[in-house]
């Protein structure tokens, strides 16, 4: 068939066993087209408009298309524009087929950007959907790629069988992609029209471990899909239920993005742990490379402290005969990262040594802090639990660091006796851990040293062997 | 369609307090026959898998004696404590009490009320372990968290541990209960590592299927050196059945409390610390909140006009 260069219009056309050579066409018009068995080579098309096409068996080879290449590359297309789902049933009355078992996939031509130019004998390969999601892990995994293969899937051929599995494995590589908490991305796997309920709850359970909150498009979606009395709906309506009650449970709530600057989550979480408003943060080092005499590279980790002005009061009453104990590493989680911090303490004033000071009346003019009222009307309240009190020692300073050995925590001391002159004259002794110094620099670990997990142990003798003790003194440091 | 299928879905196990595990011993001079309710308690059975070994026939004649003088003691207590008052108290010390420690750590033996369980039950890979605290003062619980999911085809979520409290006992193993009415304030003082915990209370119940219903409420630890008081109304507590949250809720029936636990699973992989001093109930006169919750029914049944 010959047609060069005029305006095609061809309606209810059917052609078996066609060949094609050296066609052009232009202006192209197909509506209701069925091509079974079509073979073409060398077509040239421009400004196609391909709707309600129906292509079996398709082979192009050496197609050149414009505006309508892509589409015509993956070898099946139901729409040329992208509609809503549920529109798509009334306006353009898509033919149905029957189901095809996966071997005809064969035949099929993989989508251009998935082919390695290398590599051509890949595409000989069943199209499964975990192949999708392996094929793009060649190339970095953003949501775009992700984003990519989805509308893959959507346009493929296979459309009408597997979304469910497809949804489940998409479900499955979120993390990898980095998208899983993406609500975008959630309300794209939900168009992919799975028509399991079971499907749609375990997505919505997805959602709701990494505790993101659905939308309104996911409503609307959920409820064109599933119907509003089936368990994704009811499941999306518990989440927006209990979702708020809970957002705000947390007293101490971290924050979603994490500083990245060490040197900024330092600080974050030294002010968390201190529990004090007045507590003042120090910068005593920063992270830097030096390079020595010798020409190495040292990274000088690094260094923040706080202390508070109660901290420093008590620094100060402290009897300078008895030793301080800087120890740690401690553990401190912020939602999935440790970081590790180190304290310096005392032990326990033995009760023959302590000193109760009376309190200053001019130190608070606005009300007394002690009141001795003999209240023998009322029976009165029992505020405080019959419990020993427990005494554990005053906690001086904490520090944080990412090199935790004694080098690094004895310039933090001396850091610190700049305000508390009395660590001059104060024995200071270190009770080290072994385990997390390794992790040098990497203070966003999920660590599993081996360490023992009570790190305030006071008197078991048989940890001595592997904690490093060293005595100090004062003057030694200057 | 998809209920039936649903049901057989293998639970969220992220919140699932697991039952004690206690190796009873029977006196051998205690009651022949045991009454059905008093169940021996077992390691945690995973659902699915046959009951082993049913009683435990091991007689040791000095263990035995030691059991019937406990056993004997006990209930010469309860029998003479109920002269004195309720729950061996006098009467105006039981109406006034404002505070009650219930749980406090002081010395070893105060960890035998507990028991430490973690996902291995269900072949995970997180551990977990109770010891002593500083100076025997306060209890120590550590481990580690691995979310590593268990290759048996069903489950699907793993990483979680949990200290539970033994159920109390009377005389002769039978049930006994804890009696918080008169108290609405649960008090702890812990200190964790940041992490986020859930707080269990089981209670007494009636029908089978509610055997793993479970108060739940969340106890966020701060970190850090310092001891974290944290006081959470009973109010607060919201109701779940095997780590799901029902849709039906009311307050928690505080008069036949049975356990109380904690629970770590907090998806993040790694060692945690949790230390706990003491576990006190009170009373407080401000709080005046009955339930947290809305309690209408959620999923109303209209009625159909034929």
């Amino acid at each position: 068939m010959k047609c060069a260069r005029c305006l095609l219009q061809l309606q209810g056309l059917r052609l078996q066993g066609l060949q094609l050579q050296g066609l052009q066409l232009q202006g192209l018009q197909l509506q209701g087209l069925r091509l079974q068995g079509l073979q073409l080579q060398g077509l040239q098309l421009q400004g196609l408009q391909l709707q309600g096409l129906q292509l079996q068996g398709l082979q192009l080879q050496g197609l050149q298309g414009q505006s309508a290449r892509s589409a015509a590359q993956r070898g099946a297309l139901l729409q040329s524009s992208s509609q809503p789902h549920m529109l798509r049933n009334t306006q353009h009355q898509v033919i149905r087929r029957f189901h095809r078992s996966p071997i005809n996939d064969k035949n099929q031509p993989i989508p251009a950007e998935f082919i390695d130019e290398d590599d051509n004998k890949k595409d000989k390969s069943l199209v499964i959907h975990d192949d999708l999601f392996e094929q793009v892990a060649r190339e970095t995994k953003t949501k775009a790629t992700f984003n990519k293969v989805v509308e893959v899937f959507i346009k493929q051929d296979v459309r009408r069988r597997g979304h469910v599995e497809f949804i489940y494995a998409a479900l499955q590589k979120m993390p990898e992609f980095g998208v899983e908490r993406d609500l975008a991305v959630y309300n794209k796997l939900l168009d992919v029209f799975p028509k399991e309920q079971e499907c749609g709850v375990q997505l919505l359970e997805q959602m709701e471990g990494y505790g993101i909150m659905p939308d309104v498009d996911t409503k609307v979606l959920l409820i064109q899909i599933f119907g509003v009395k089936g368990h994704p709906v009811r499941k999306y309506q518990r989440i927006l239920y209990w979702f708020p009650k809970f957002k705000h449970t947390n007293p101490y709530p971290i924050p979603k993005n994490l500083p990245e600057d060490p040197v900024d989550l330092a600080r974050f979480s030294l002010a968390r742990i201190a529990d004090d408003r007045d507590a003042k943060v120090t910068v005593y080092q920063l992270p830097c490379t030096d390079i020595t005499e010798s020409g190495e590279e040292i990274t000088l980790p690094h260094v923040v402290g706080i202390q508070s002005p109660s901290q420093m009061e008590l620094l100060a009453q402290h009897n300078p005969s008895r030793p301080v104990f800087v120890e740690g590493p401690f553990p401190l989680w912020l939602r999935d990262q440790c970081v590790y911090y180190y304290v310096l303490r005392a032990d326990p004033v033995p009760p023959e040594e302590k000193v109760e000071e009376p309190y200053d009346p001019e130190r608070s003019l606005a009300y007394p802090l002690q009141l001795d009222l003999d209240l023998d009307r009322d029976l009165g309240d029992e505020e405080s639990f019959d419990v020993e009190d427990l005494d554990e020692g005053a906690v001086f300073a904490m520090c944080m660091t990412s090199q935790g050995d004694q080098a690094v925590l004895n310039q933090w001391v001396s850091g610190l006796q700049q305000n508390n002159p009395i660590l001059g004259r104060v024995p200071t002794l270190f009770r080290l851990e072994q385990g997390p110094r390794e992790l040098q620099g990497a203070h966003k670990t999920k660590s599993d040293h081996q360490h023992r997990p009570d790190p305030q142990t006071q008197r078991e003798e048989e940890e001595e062997d592997e904690v490093s003790v060293e005595e100090s003194r004062g003057e030694a440091r200057r | 369609m998809s209920l039936p299928k649903l049901a057989r879905l293998p639970s969220a196990r992220l919140l699932t307090s697991v039952l004690p595990h206690h190796q009873l011993l029977l006196p051998p001079l205690s009651p022949l026959t045991i009454p059905c309710r008093t169940k021996i308690q077992r390691d945690y059975r995973r659902p699915g898998q046959p009951i082993e070994n049913k009683y435990p026939l091991n007689f040791n004649f000095s263990k035995g004696i030691e059991g019937i003088k406990k056993h004997f003691t006990l209930m010469k207590d309860e029998f003479f404590g109920r002269w004195v008052g309720p729950e061996g108290k006098p009467l105006i010390e039981h109406i006034l009490e404002q505070n009650l420690v219930i749980w406090e750590f002081r010395g070893p033996e105060s960890l035998e009320q507990w028991t430490v369980s973690s996902d291995q039950e269900i072949g995970g890979q997180s551990e977990a372990h109770l010891k002593m605290g500083r100076n025997d003062n306060t209890c120590f619980l550590h481990g580690k968290l691995s979310s590593t999911i268990p290759r048996d085809g069903e489950t699907r979520y793993s990483g979680y541990c949990n200290m539970r409290s033994k159920t109390p006992k009377a005389s002769f193993d039978r049930k006994k209960h804890y009696d918080w009415s008169s108290f609405n304030t649960l008090h702890l003082r812990v200190r964790g590592d940041g992490r986020p915990w859930m707080i269990n209370i089981a209670t007494e119940t009636y029908f089978s299927h509610q055997k793993d219903d479970i108060y739940n409420y969340f106890l966020y630890t701060r970190g850090g050196p310092y001891w974290q008081e944290v006081k959470i109304p009973f109010s607060k507590f919201f109701l779940s059945h095997r780590g799901r949250i029902q849709d039906s809720q009311h307050p928690i029936w505080l008069d036949k409390v049975n356990t109380i636990g904690f629970t770590l699973g907090d998806k993040a992989d790694g060692h945690f610390q949790l230390e706990v001093d003491f576990v006190a109930v009170s009373k407080d006169y401000a709080h005046t909140e009955e339930f947290a919750y809305e309690m209408y029914e959620r999923n109303p049944k209209r009625e159909r006009i034929e």
